[in-house]
């Protein structure tokens, strides 16, 4: 689990990183091409020129070529003071004049063709290994013209690469630093703006930290917008967190009264069941006792029914159940108690009505509603289980004929431990407030209606939603 | 590449001995009889060296032989190739050599080996070249007279009084005025190649010279003899370091640095790639460059060493008193491989044949 769990900061300073290493990288790679070609072109300049300055020296004298040498040239090819130079001057028929007599592969043809548009002869540039070390040579042709003479000597200079590689070194180094200066700010400057982003995320979770279990007022809403989001949910969780915590409370204030009471009462009849001489009394006062406790031990086992319900709601997942199964199967449960009564079961509906839900929730909401129904007939009366497509939606329908709910009582029933006074059957006051509940939990809207002539139809509208 | 560069070295230098004969001494500890562990060849005389060679040979338990050769000797290696192979003169481990140009074409052709080490990294960068070519002593170039000449005339202080003492003296001077051969002494070339391209006064020189019939000989020292014995008075382009021990033995000889400039050339070490003993070579030449070597150096040959906290004889006092801007060295650098061309060589000997030997044609082949 918290290997799964990657870290947001991690991410993002790696993702700069590998950003930043890639620029780096091709910052560094552009450079060197750079360094190079700048060494290359400067120290070519020199060879350049140097061949230049030994060519506007040679001469013709007397059908001779004469080549005197200016210093400046040597002058120079030091500029590149640890490099080796090498310089020929050969004449047409590729006599040395002077110079280094072994020059290697000395272009003659290119040197000739080598001409501008106005036939100026061009610097030809080439590398090659000379003397144990690789050379750049410049070679470059010159027409010689003395009255009747003509002659073409080829001027050859040469220098091996030392300066121009410490050139290109220096400048490669000089980028390298700054790209390193570079990479060490940009990234001190990320992981400041990363940690800054990030602030608020820290702040939230320490205000949650620091938070009593007990204190679920709403955070405040001091983040950014990408995080605003989640501070809502997290409040609307809290929020909701607290209905629930409400809830509990009042139902445990209620729970206990409702248990109190009874309990009170069955004390005291087996006080005075205790004390009676009277066996027919006592006798009168005992079956008031085991009254009294059926009728808490009903209270307890909706208690407990919707204890039960609460926790499945948290913690069962919705499955499709079918509605008509259900419906059937506590008809078919109950059909026996009812006959006993003198009440009489009916199920109507063909359609097979499927939701996505709680089966044994369900089954408890039927179940009580058809016991309610059932317990406040009258003898020789009908109760009758109605399960009806309606559109996309569908409705279940327990109608009874007895005495039914006045207007002004219809919303308190739902109430939890509500009783009608005028009803003496036993109750805990549990049973529709459960059933309203479940119906909510699979959005559904449980609703009372009169039944005609007499009677009440308590209805359950599952919405289209639910349905399959 | 290598075996062929170290035999033609070996050759060429093997054909020297042909020419004249050279002087070979071996420095070793008394008792040790071996064959040399170090062989060097230098243009300096021996017997300027042998001081300096006997103690390091001693101190490091070296057998080592020093063979002086004519600085055009050494190396013409790579000038011709027409050597001859009658003698078998070992190749050297070291060569020492006032002839700059010479020493670094040597380099530049490829047949020195690098060396670095501590001691090298501390010369400046001036004196040395590619780690393969290590200047070791400073050389002023002078002009030495013979004051009895002067009667009475003022000493000349630069190149322009000596032209008017020439010219004033007239036929007293005649035949009295002697350099070193250019044509076959290096350092007499490479200085005045230096003066060609240095001074106004150049040519003025020139045609001074040749009127007076200027004498030639074949290295300073035979022109300091010439000096001594009377058959000169005035001497020109001489090397520093012995014309001040010369003129301190015989007070009527001065030594000048002339002031309008002064070449100041460097001596310089290199070990060939042929070198049989490197590492002994290598040993030699840390010893050389230290400091406490240079300041040997200076004390035992008269020599002016290159690191100056190493000076302390009385010719680098005394160059160091001087003003530093009549100095122009010699740069150790690629502007001597000018003074190596055949072409500029023949376009130099020409001007001086013409000047010097005015009744000869001038030299028409490009060989010196």
């Amino acid at each position: 689990m918290s290997e799964r769990r990657g870290s947001i900061r991690r991410q993002m300073l790696l993702m700069t990183s590998m950003v930043l290493v890639v620029v780096g990288g091709a910052a560094l790679w552009s450079a060197h091409l750079y360094a190079d070609r700048a060494a290359r072109l400067s120290y070519d300049r020199l060879l350049r020129g140097a061949a230049l300055q030994i060519s506007e020296n040679i001469h013709m004298l007397d059908g001779r070529v004469v080549a005197d040498l200016p210093a400046s040239a040597f002058d120079m090819l030091a500029m590149a003071p640890r490099d080796r130079a090498f310089y020929a001057i050969i004449d047409s028929g590729k006599r040395i004049v002077t110079g280094y007599a072994d020059l290697p592969s000395v272009p003659f043809d290119t040197l000739l063709e080598a001409r501008d548009r106005e036939g100026q002869f061009q610097p030809t540039l080439y590398d090659v290994d000379y003397r144990g070390e690789m050379v750049r040579f410049l070679g470059v042709a010159k027409r010689l013209i003395e009255a009747d003479n003509a002659e073409t000597v080829y001027i050859v200079v040469g220098q091996t690469l030392k300066a121009r590689k410490a050139l290109a070194d220096e400048v490669g180094w000089f980028v390298l630093q700054f790209v390193a200066l570079f990479f060490v700010l940009t990234l001190a400057l990320l992981m400041l703006g990363i940690w800054r982003v990030l602030r608020p995320l820290n702040r939230l979770q320490h205000a949650i930290a620091e938070r009593s279990p007990t204190d679920l007022q709403p955070l405040g809403n001091d983040v950014p917008r990408e995080i605003a989001p989640l501070l809502d949910t997290l409040n609307y969780f809290m929020a909701q967190l607290q209905i629930s915590l409400d809830q509990l409370k009042r139902f445990t204030a209620e729970a206990a009264h409702q248990i109190r009471t009874p309990l009170a009462g069955l004390h005291s009849q087996a006080q005075n069941a205790l004390d009676e001489p009277d066996p027919e009394i006592r006798q009168r006062q005992l079956s008031h006792v085991l009254e009294c406790s059926e009728s808490l031990t009903r209270t307890v086992n909706q208690l407990l029914q919707h204890a039960n319900l609460t926790h499945r709601f948290q913690s069962q997942p919705r499955v499709k159940v079918s509605l008509r199964q259900i419906a059937t199967e506590v008809c078919r449960s109950l059909v026996i108690w009812g006959l006993d009564r003198g009440v009489e079961l009916v199920y109507e509906g063909d359609e097979d009505v499927s939701v996505t839900g709680d089966a044994f929730a369900l089954e408890q909401m039927i179940r009580n509603l058809v016991e309610n129904a059932v317990k406040y007939s009258p003898a020789g009366s009908l109760v009758t289980l109605r399960l009806t497509e309606v559109g996309a939606g569908a409705e279940l329908e327990v109608s009874d004929q007895g005495p039914g709910i006045s207007d002004e009582e219809k919303p308190r029933v739902f109430e939890r431990f509500y009783r009608s006074r005028n009803i003496d059957q036993p109750g805990s006051g549990l049973g529709l407030s459960i059933a309203r509940e479940v119906a909510q939990y699979h959005g559904a809207e449980l609703e009372l209606h009169d039944n005609q002539p007499q009677g009440l139809v308590v209805r359950v509208r599952f919405n289209g939603e639910a349905i399959h | 590449m290598k075996a062929l560069t170290s035999l033609l070295l070996g050759l060429c230098l093997a054909a020297i001995g042909g020419v004249q004969a050279a002087t070979t001494e071996v420095f070793k500890r008394a008792n040790v009889d071996a064959p040399p562990d170090l062989i060097i060849s230098g243009v300096a005389p021996v017997a300027r060296f042998a001081p300096f060679l006997q103690t390091f040979a001693e101190r490091e338990g070296l057998v080592v032989s020093y063979t002086e050769r004519m600085s055009n000797e050494l190396v013409p290696v790579t000038f011709d190739a027409d050597a001859d192979t009658d003698d078998e003169i070992p190749s050297p481990d070291l060569i020492l050599s006032s002839a700059m140009e010479q020493q670094l074409k040597l380099v530049n052709d490829g047949y020195a080996q690098p060396y670095r080490s501590d001691v090298i990294r501390e010369l400046p960068e001036w004196a040395q070249w590619r780690d393969e070519l290590f200047a070791y002593a400073f050389e002023p170039i002078v002009m030495v007279i013979n004051r009895d000449l002067l009667a009475g005339a003022e000493l000349p202080q630069s190149r322009d009084q000596l032209l008017q003492l020439i010219r004033a003296k007239g036929p007293l001077v005649d035949g009295k005025i002697g350099m070193t051969d250019i044509e076959t002494v290096g350092l007499g070339y490479l200085t005045w190649a230096h003066d060609s391209r240095q001074s106004r006064t150049y040519g003025q020189l020139l045609e001074t010279f040749g009127n007076a019939h200027l004498r030639l000989y074949p290295d300073s020292e035979s022109v300091l003899q010439a000096l001594l014995k009377g058959e000169i008075f005035i001497a020109y382009n001489l090397v520093g370091s012995y014309a001040f021990d010369f003129s301190n033995r015989y007070p009527w000889i001065t030594t000048v640095m002339p002031a309008d400039y002064t070449s100041v050339l460097m001596r310089t070490a290199l070990i060939p790639k042929s070198a049989q003993h490197p590492e002994a070579a290598r040993r030699f030449l840390d010893d050389l460059l230290s400091t406490s070597g240079q300041a040997r150096l200076g004390e035992q040959t008269g020599l002016i060493p290159v690191i100056s906290e190493a000076g302390s004889s009385d010719t680098f006092a005394f160059l160091r008193e001087k003003s530093h801007g009549i100095f122009r060295p010699i740069p150790l650098s690629l502007q001597l491989l000018l003074q190596t061309d055949a072409e500029k060589r023949r376009l130099l000997l020409n001007e001086w044949r013409a000047a010097v030997y005015p009744q000869q044609k001038p030299a028409t082949d490009s060989a010196p």
